[in-house]
This record gives C-alpha cells, structure tokens and sequence, in this order.
C-alpha cells in the first residue's frame, strides 16, 4: 500500500516558544527532518515535552515555525487549501460542548463546503462506525470521555481525508475503545490513507505503526521501521507448547552446549489487554458463566 | 430638539466623503504593510523577512476575496448557537423586568410623556444591547481559543476572514433578532403607558354664547387625567372640539339629547408624531441692522445657540429655499422652540412678546403676521395663511451686509425698495413673500432687555407628517448600526487579545467614539485649558482654565508634549466611529422624522465605512496568531 509518494515533508523544521517579551522560553523542536509516505502509518514517539505535538501542529499549521519549513501535500502547512484532505484528532477532542453529535459532524462538514445530501450521508455513515446512533441528539456536554472521543474521531474522518493525524488517540479510550481505535486505524491504512500518529503509550504504537519517530527534548534520537527497530538481534526466543520437563532440560543443555545462556524458558504469558478481551468475550458469549483466564484457557 | 452637526445630504457629501476614506485607508494599508514587514525581518531576517511579510499579505487579500458563503453561515449558525448557551435571551428578559418597574417611576403626568416614555425605551435598549454585543463579541474568540475548539476548526479549510465574518454576522443575528423583539414590546410599553381617555361632566360644562334652534354652545373643561385636563367646546350643532394639552389632543362625540347631552372622549391624538421639518438657514441682524453670522453672547459656554437683544432691531433670520406653493397650497406652518434669556424677572408667569415676520428677500418686503408670548423651550405653532389679512406691521427694508473687500452691501439695493409695496390691506404668500421658492422667516424679542436664543433647527416648517411607527422603527436602527460597530470592535479586538482585554479595549473604542467630536476639539487646541498635559497641571496645581500658565520649563516641556499627543488624539479620533451620530432617540422622543437623505443613509455608509477596514484588520490579526499558543 506504502507508495513513494510523500505526504508530509518537514526540512530543518524548529520551534522555539518565546514570552511576551520576545524571550527564548523553550526550544521545543530542533531542526528536524522528516518525510511520511502516503499509505504508511507513522507514529511520533516521546516522553511529554519531547516535542511531540508541536511537531504535530506545526504540520497541521496551528503553529509557525521559527526556523525550517513543514510541507503537507507539497504545500506550506500555512496554506489553508491542505486542509481539504486532513482529518485531524486533537489530544482532547475540543468540540463545542453545547451541540449534539449530528449538529457537531453537520458543523464541521458544512467547513468543508459539502453539499447537503452528501453531508448528511456521511454523517450517518460516521455516527454508526462509531457506534453513537443512540446518543446523536444528545449534547456533547452529556458524553463521556470515550464518547467524546469517538464523536472526535468521527468529525476528523467527515471529510473521507487522505492524511489523518492523530495526536495520543487512545487516550481516555478503555482496552475495548483502544482495539477498536487500533483496528481503525489499521483499516484506514488499508484503505490507503496515510496516518500520522503521535503517542507515549508504546503499545499502541507498536502495534500498529509501520514507521516510528523517537523524539526527546526536540530531537529526533531514532527513525525506522518498528519491525526492525523492535527486533533484539542477539537474542531468540523459543515459544512451545506440549513440551515434558525432560525436553526442557534437554533444549537448556543444548544451548548451554553450543554457548548460549538460557535467560528463561517457561510459560509465555499474554498482555493484561489480551486477557481482559478475552474475558470480555467470553462473558459476551455466555451471560452468567464465570471466566476462567489464564494459561489454561486456550491461550 | 437640538442638531449639532446636521449632516449633509448624500449626493453633497458622498463625493468628499468617499474620497477622503480612500485615502484614509490607503494611509492604513501603507501603514500596516511597513510595520507588518518590520516585525517579519526583526523575526526572520531581511531576506526571508520580507518574503514572509508579502506572502502574509497576498495571502490575506486571497482569504478576503475567496470566503465560501457556506462556511461563513456555518459559523454564523454556531455564533447564534452560542449566543443561545450563553443565555443571551435573559437580557430580554431583565429588559420586561425593567419595563414593568419603569412604569412604577415614569410620571405620565408630565407635561412631555410620549417623549418621556420614547427616551426611556429607546436609553434602555440601547444600554442592554451594546453591553450584550459587547460581552458576546469580545469573548467568544479567546474562549474557543482557551478551550482549544479553535483547533478544530483552523484545520479545517476555514480561512480567518470566515472566522471573523461568522462571529460578527453570527452576533449580528442574535443582536437583531434581539431588538426587533424589543422594539416591539417597547413600542406597546409606550403607546399602553401614555394612553388615556378623558370623562367630561355636563355640570361642569356653561353655556357659550345664544342657543340656536334650542340647542345651547357649551365651553369648560374635561375631568383630570394623567395630570391634565383639557378645555373642551360644543357649538350649538353639537360637534364638539377638545383643545390640545400636553403635546395633545382627543376627539369627543357629543350624543344624548339637548336637555342631557352625553360625551364620549376617545384616546390621545397628535402624541405621536414624525413631523418631516424643512430647516432653513440661520443669520442674525444686529442691533445696529446688519447682518451677522452670530448672535449676542450671554455669557452661555454652548455655543450652539445665538441669541438677539428684545426691543431693538436685532432679529434672527432663517431663510428657507424650495418653498412650493403645491408643497403648502394653504399656508406656512412654522413651528418653534426658542430659548428665552431674561434680564430682569418681570412677571414670570407670562411669557417674552416676540413677533415673527415673514421676508420677500427680493422686494424687501416685510409683514408682521403674529406677535406671540414666548416662555422658555415652549414649542409654539404659527401658521400663516395663503391670504395674509391679519398683520401686525408691514415695512420694505433691505438687509445689510459688510464685507471686508466690498465694503457694505445691501440687498435689495435701496435705490430699487418699492415702498408702496407695504401699503396694501392684503398679502399673498406666494405672490408677495415667497420669491423663487426663498422666503425669509424674521424671528424678533418685543421686550427691551430680554432676549430671545437661536440655533438654526430651532425654527422649522412642518412640511408633513410621517408614520411615527416607521420612525420608531427608524430610531432602532440606530442602535442595530451601534450594535453592529460594537460587535465589530470586539471581535476584531478578540482575534489578539484575551476576553477581559478585549473587552476593555472595545469600550475604549466605544468611549473614544461617543466624545470623538471632543476628541478632535482637543486636537485641534479648541478646548480651554491645553491639552492633557497643560491639564494634569493644572489639575495639580488647582489653576483653572482661562489663566495662562507661568512661563518655564515646566509649562514649555507640558506644551511640546501636548503638540505630540494632540497628533495622536486626532488619529484617534478620526478612526473611532462617532457613535452618538447613530443616536436617534432625540428624533423619536421629539417627534421628527428621521428622513432617510441624510440622516438614515449617511450614518450608514459612515458605520459601513468604519466596518470594512475594521474586518479586514480583525482578518489579518487571526492569521498572523498562532492560535495553538
């Protein structure tokens, strides 16, 4: 799907925030250089303050740069025209607490100069993807976090965007929002969209970005594939199952033979996600029965 | 009713007018484009500096001429929105409250209370409106901006100049929408309030003069009510004729029979009027019989009015152009309202004897035609017939001018007076006085030490009369050009500054408006006592204004620095909308009519003319913010 296409280039991009005065309070981001590819997901990883969302807003145009240049689309992020094919999902969806789902997604459709049937087409499209049919006419001052975040995430797809960027989009999301967000953006990738991400949650970025930025104290320590990134050359893990003790202590002295240190081989577990889900599941597919997690489930 | 500054119509000011904006504006584009450009190489360097600067600048042109009508009514759609969250129907509401205690303290027993109630209502709703319009516009934008919603919608493809333009059209709705509900409920509030009906008692009624086919004239007085009570006659054919009291008058329907005659009064008539004036144009003749173009001084510090010396020849002249005898086929009514200056008390009750003449600037022909008893502010009404029989006085006189090149003039030439032209028994007022549509009305004070004051809308022909509905409607649309200017102000002032700012700075703007005529007096170094420097001292030194300040360094260091800010007090000035030229309340609660040349359509395009380049600087401030900041 990843095409040479770039959808987003910053060149030597800088932002230093000043005071009222004009004096360099925090050099926020230091020149960096970046280019995201259309069809990719691309995720922007750092602690707080790493520069993250200011490298997020400089492409997106809410701030100007003090040095460098960001460009999306090949225009300066400063051009109003790239907006046309940006979705954009704030870290708290800022929506006008006083409108209700379809005035919200009515809203922002209508600032992008859609026709009325189509508008309105799109609108219920999004209001069941996200699962808020039962709640449209209700104000958004009633929603909770996820439902808030859901409605956000609906009015940053309202214009079907070819670059969508999200910033910290699990954020107030529970383990189900979170999959579900995950299996979104995976789904949008397909489709061919390019998806900026940023996030300090590593999981998430893990397990859907194709490329990944680090960033600490605005500066780009570490850019690649999370693929390859992630994978710990000098060491191998052996996963198995049906294995006697007898095996296990024939497998550690043939390792042990060939020099090798045996760091652990046991039981893998699965991620606290995993097992959540998979309780939830099972308490969906059968009411009233109690779950049993763990090893001996079937995982 | 007092007129200051009467404005000009619209074919005589639109060309001058016009040009002087571009100019103005032309000044403030140079301007803003030297300094946009300063800030950019200060920020970036000359090189990209500049590049910056005229990007921005084509940019924003583009923004400007490229808005997409349907974005601009969606954010109009969310301002109304908003505006309804913020509870803006509750001004409506403590506007009812405030009604219904007015009616508690407004004395409808006072000689004026159509005008009473006008001016309330229309204060009122001026005050509740621009203190909404002003708390709506100046703290929408920082709120999204502080809330961060602003985001949302910059990344969308919005331009600033939509933003700006849907807040302010948004605002404009509500405030309209608004006032035209107001309007409404005042309108009832006054008519209701001052409406009242009179009873008249055959008892109190005697009898008149013979009786005629059994059936006896009738004269006296209505029962009280509302404070006043009105002399009422019944001729002998029972049609009977109630006198105008307190600004006006009722119709009465006489039934029963001769023996016991029963009255049926009906409601006020004549309370609420737009009368259309014809104003004519004010000279004096002094004491001496020469023309001037002020009056006497009697030590008033207004200006305004001018004021001529009774029991001389000194008169005030007001001569009216495009009199038509189609226009008054029966005759002039003049209508006045003059100051009276005495003296000596003499017998208060009674007031000043005064004549008015009427003046063929032709023939030079003059006749007296009423001599009247003037109090002070009193309006009087004369009306002079077609056939002028009754006359106090006829005389051919020319007027007398001196001019410092031609030396004296007279007009007409006093070798060309016909004085057989004052003989006659008779005079027609367009045969005689009118001549080519300019007639001469001669306003004299009869008693010697007292004096009569003049300003030129004193004294009027009362050419027609209007719907006083429209009028009142009229007189609301001079705070919506108030409303919208405010608006204006405070979403320009909210794309750079925060709400409590904002909001200062727009009532900066609104004080600076409503004493820019002041404003420009002090610029101009027409004001006594000096400029805000000389003042401070003065005010230190408890020195008052007509002294000149002792010589020294002090004084000299205070004059120089008022020459600087007296430049900066005229740009200010000059780029404040002068808000109370928007202010029709006199109009209505006088009862005149606003006529639309000049006085609808000129304030207009002045507020237009202040909201063009106010939007468009409220369109480059939002561009040039980092609203994520």
């Amino acid at each position: 799907m990843q095409s040479s296409e770039v959808v987003i280039e910053t060149r030597s991009l800088s932002k230093v925030y000043r005071d009222f005065w004009g004096r360099q309070k925090v050099r926020a981001l230091k020149a960096l250089d970046l280019e995201i590819r259309r069809g990719e997901i691309f995720g922007l990883l750092g602690p707080n303050g790493s520069g993250k969302t200011t490298t997020v807003k400089l492409v997106l145009g809410l701030l100007f740069p003090t040095s460098g240049q960001a460009l999306v689309f090949g225009r300066d992020a400063t051009d109003v025209k790239k907006n046309e094919r940006i979705g954009y999902l704030p870290e708290e969806s800022y929506l006008y607490r006083f409108l209700n789902a379809e005035e919200t997604l009515e809203f922002y459709g209508r600032l992008f100069d859609m026709p009325a049937p189509l508008r309105r087409q799109r609108i219920a499209d999004l209001i069941e993807m996200v699962g808020l049919g039962w709640a449209k006419r209700r104000q958004l001052r009633e929603y909770s976090k996820g439902m808030t975040r859901r409605i956000g995430l609906a009015q940053a797809l309202i214009n079907d965007p070819e670059l969508i960027v999200l910033d910290e989009p699990t954020t107030g999301l529970d383990p189900i929002g979170c999959r579900e967000m995950k299996d979104l953006i995976l789904r949008l990738r397909d489709e061919g969209k390019t998806i900026l991400m940023c996030s300090h949650l590593l999981a998430d970025v893990q397990d859907v970005c194709d490329r990944i930025g680090i960033l600490y104290q605005g500066e780009l320590q570490e850019l690649g594939r999370v693929d390859s990134l992630l994978k710990v050359r000098d060491t191998t893990e052996i996963r198995a199952t049906g294995l006697s003790e007898a095996c296990q202590a024939e497998i550690r002295q043939v390792i042990e033979r060939h020099g090798g240190q045996v760091l652990s081989i046991g039981n893998p577990t699965t991620t606290l996600e995993e097992l959540f889900l998979h309780i939830i599941r099972e308490s969906e597919a059968h009411p009233g029965r109690r779950v049993r997690g763990g090893a001996g489930n079937g995982h | 009713m007092v007129i200051e500054n009467p404005l000009p119509h619209f074919a005589e000011w639109f060309p001058a007018a016009a040009a002087s904006w571009l100019l103005v504006v032309g000044v403030l584009i140079v301007a803003a484009l030297v300094l946009g450009c300063l800030v950019s190489v200060l920020r970036y360097g000359p090189r990209l500096g500049f590049t910056v600067a005229l990007g921005t600048a084509v940019s924003g042109v583009v923004d400007l001429v490229c808005m997409s009508p349907r974005r601009v009514a969606a954010l109009s759609w969310l301002a109304v929105k908003e505006a309804i969250r913020r509870r803006v129907i509750l001004v409506f509401v403590l506007f009812v409250v405030i009604l219904l205690f007015a009616g508690w303290f407004l004395d409808v027993g006072s000689s004026e209370p159509a005008k009473l109630y006008l001016s309330f209502v229309l204060t009122a709703t001026t005050y509740l409106v621009l203190l909404l319009a002003l708390f709506l516009s100046a703290f929408s934008l920082p709120t999204d901006v502080k809330s961060r919603t602003i985001q949302t919608v910059v990344t969308k493809p919005v331009r600033p100049s939509e933003i700006v333009l849907g807040r302010m059209l948004g605002f404009t709705i509500v405030g309209t929408a608004l006032l035209l509900l107001m309007s409404v409920v005042s309108y009832f509030f006054v008519t209701r309030g001052v409406s009242h009906t009179h009873e008249v008692l055959a008892e109190n009624l005697r009898p008149a003069g013979p009786a005629v086919d059994g059936r006896q004239p009738l004269s006296g007085t209505t029962e009280s009510s509302q404070g006043h009570r009105h002399r009422l006659f019944v001729d002998a054919a029972g049609k009977g004729v109630i006198e105008s009291e307190f600004g006006h008058w009722h119709e009465i329907q006489v039934g029963g029979t001769s023996d016991k005659p029963s009255f049926e009064v009906g409601g006020p008539e004549g309370m609420f009027q737009a009368r259309v004036p014809i104003y004519g144009k004010l000279r004096f003749r002094s004491r001496e019989g020469v023309d001037i173009d002020r009056g006497i001084n009697v030590g008033d510090e207004w200006f305004y009015r001018s004021f001529i010396q009774g029991g001389s020849v000194a008169a005030a002249i007001w001569t009216f152009s495009n009199i038509r005898e189609s226009q008054f086929p029966d005759g002039l009514p003049v209508e006045m309202n003059i100051e009276v200056f005495r003296t000596y008390k003499g017998n208060i009750e009674k007031g000043v004897l005064g004549s008015l003449s009427l003046r063929n600037p032709r023939t030079g022909l003059i006749v007296e035609v009423k001599v009247f008893e003037s109090k002070d502010f009193t309006p009087l009404f004369i009306f002079v017939p077609r056939k002028i029989t009754e006359f106090s006085g006829a005389d051919v006189i020319s007027s007398k001018r001196e001019t410092p090149d031609k030396g004296v003039e007279f007009s007409p030439p006093q070798n060309l007076l016909d004085r057989r032209l004052a003989e006659r028994k008779e005079f027609d007022l367009f045969n005689d006085l009118v001549a080519d549509g300019e007639v001469e009305v001669w306003l004299r004070c009869l008693e010697p030490s007292q004096y009569f004051g003049a300003g030129q809308p004193d004294l009027w022909l009362h050419a027609a009369d209007a719907s006083f509905e429209v009028n009142f409607f009229k007189g609301y649309f001079g705070i919506w050009l108030q409303m919208v200017l405010v608006i204006a102000f405070g979403v320009t002032f909210s794309t750079f500054l925060s709400g409590p700012v904002a909001m200062l700075a727009t009532v900066g703007a609104m004080i600076g408006g409503f004493f820019s005529d002041f404003l420009t007096r002090l610029s101009q170094h027409a004001v006594l006592g000096g400029g805000p420097f000389e003042a401070i001292i003065r005010l230190v030194r408890q020195e008052n204004l007509m002294t000149e300040l002792e010589p020294g360094l002090r004084t000299t260091a205070a004059q120089m620095a008022d020459r600087v800010a007296e430049a900066g007090l005229w740009v200010i000035a000059h780029i404040l909308p002068p808000f109370t030229e928007f202010n029709y309340a006199d109009w209505v609660a006088y009862g005149f009519d606003i006529t639309w040349d000049p006085w609808i359509v000129v304030p207009a395009l002045r507020a237009l003319a202040f909201l063009v380049p106010v939007f468009v600087a409220g369109c480059f401030f939002l561009k040039t913010r980092e609203v994520a900041q």
